[in-house]
């Protein structure tokens, strides 16, 4: 990469890794979410740094624009009197094994990348998205499929666990 | 240290921020925040590795967006069980929550 992309890619890593932290160390669930929409929009630039804007787009609807959404009505239907938010201070040495089981498979993994894998491709090529629709109509049409009957089959049960309990009353 | 190691590094951040997450924090929202971060660096993996080797780059990013339709469905089943969970018990902390039936 050269200096403009090697910044890019800097302020990109920078946007998850903070986000990421902020995510998982605030108290507070809303900042919570915020530092997760800050590290879906870091993923989303490194996407576009990997000349796949497509997916750049979809993350940027679909994430930031649907599932953070969802998360937000998840926090503001359990408000903190019902304990939504972690109140009491945690001790420091709460962090010790999170952090180990965080780092000991992220080294591993890492170490794997720098050994075996090798780039083969240079410059990453643009891909329109009329190849993609032509890959999920053609040879992933079986995976569209499944997508869709998943996406159908968590709605029909989001649905039945919320109307379940009032019919029991 | 070629372009593709730089990021997966990205992607092994994700995931280790999120594996942090998923065992320091106790409400399940926090829970399915940190469960957001882990998909996220499966996709950007998968997306850099179809990307920068040989392989199908159409099928990478497909595998991409497959990762986030299953993300959606996961997001809506575990706010429904949050909801559910609120109900019946009156909070949403993993620690407090260990009756299975009630």
């Amino acid at each position: 990469m050269k200096y403009l992309e090697l910044t890019a890619y800097g302020f990109y890593l920078l946007l998850i890794v903070g986000g990421g932290v902020l995510a998982i160390s605030s108290r507070t669930l809303i900042r919570a979410l915020v530092g997760l929409i800050t590290a879906l929009f870091g993923v989303a630039g490194m996407y576009f740094l990997l000349n796949a804007p497509f997916v750049a787009l979809m993350q940027l609807l679909i994430y930031v624009g649907a599932v953070t959404v969802l998360i937000f009505f998840a926090i503001m239907l359990t408000r903190p009197p019902a304990g939504a938010e972690e109140c009491e201070p945690r001790p420091k040495s709460a962090w010790i094994i999170p952090v180990l089981t965080g780092i000991a498979p992220a080294l591993l993994l890492g170490v794997m990348c720098l050994t075996s894998f090798t780039q083969t491709v240079e410059k990453p090529v643009l891909n329109t998205a009329r190849e993609l629709g032509q890959g999920l109509l053609g040879p992933y049409a079986l995976a569209f499929e499944l997508i869709s009957v998943v996406l159908f089959v968590a709605m029909g049960g989001a649905v039945i666990l919320g109307f379940k309990r009032r019919e029991s009353r | 240290m070629n372009d593709l190691f730089l990021f997966q590094v990205a992607s092994l951040a994700l995931l280790a921020i999120g594996l942090v997450g998923l065992t320091l924090r106790r409400s399940f929202i926090a829970i399915l925040i940190s469960v957001e971060l882990l998909l996220n660096g499966a996709g950007l993996s998968i997306v850099a590795a179809s990307k920068l080797t040989g392989a199908d780059d159409v099928l990478g990013q497909l595998s991409a967006l497959l990762i986030m339709g299953l993300a959606a469905a996961e997001a809506t089943l575990v706010l429904a069980i949050i909801l559910v969970v609120l109900r019946r018990f009156g909070h949403v902390d993993s620690t407090k929550t260990t009756l299975l039936r009630g």
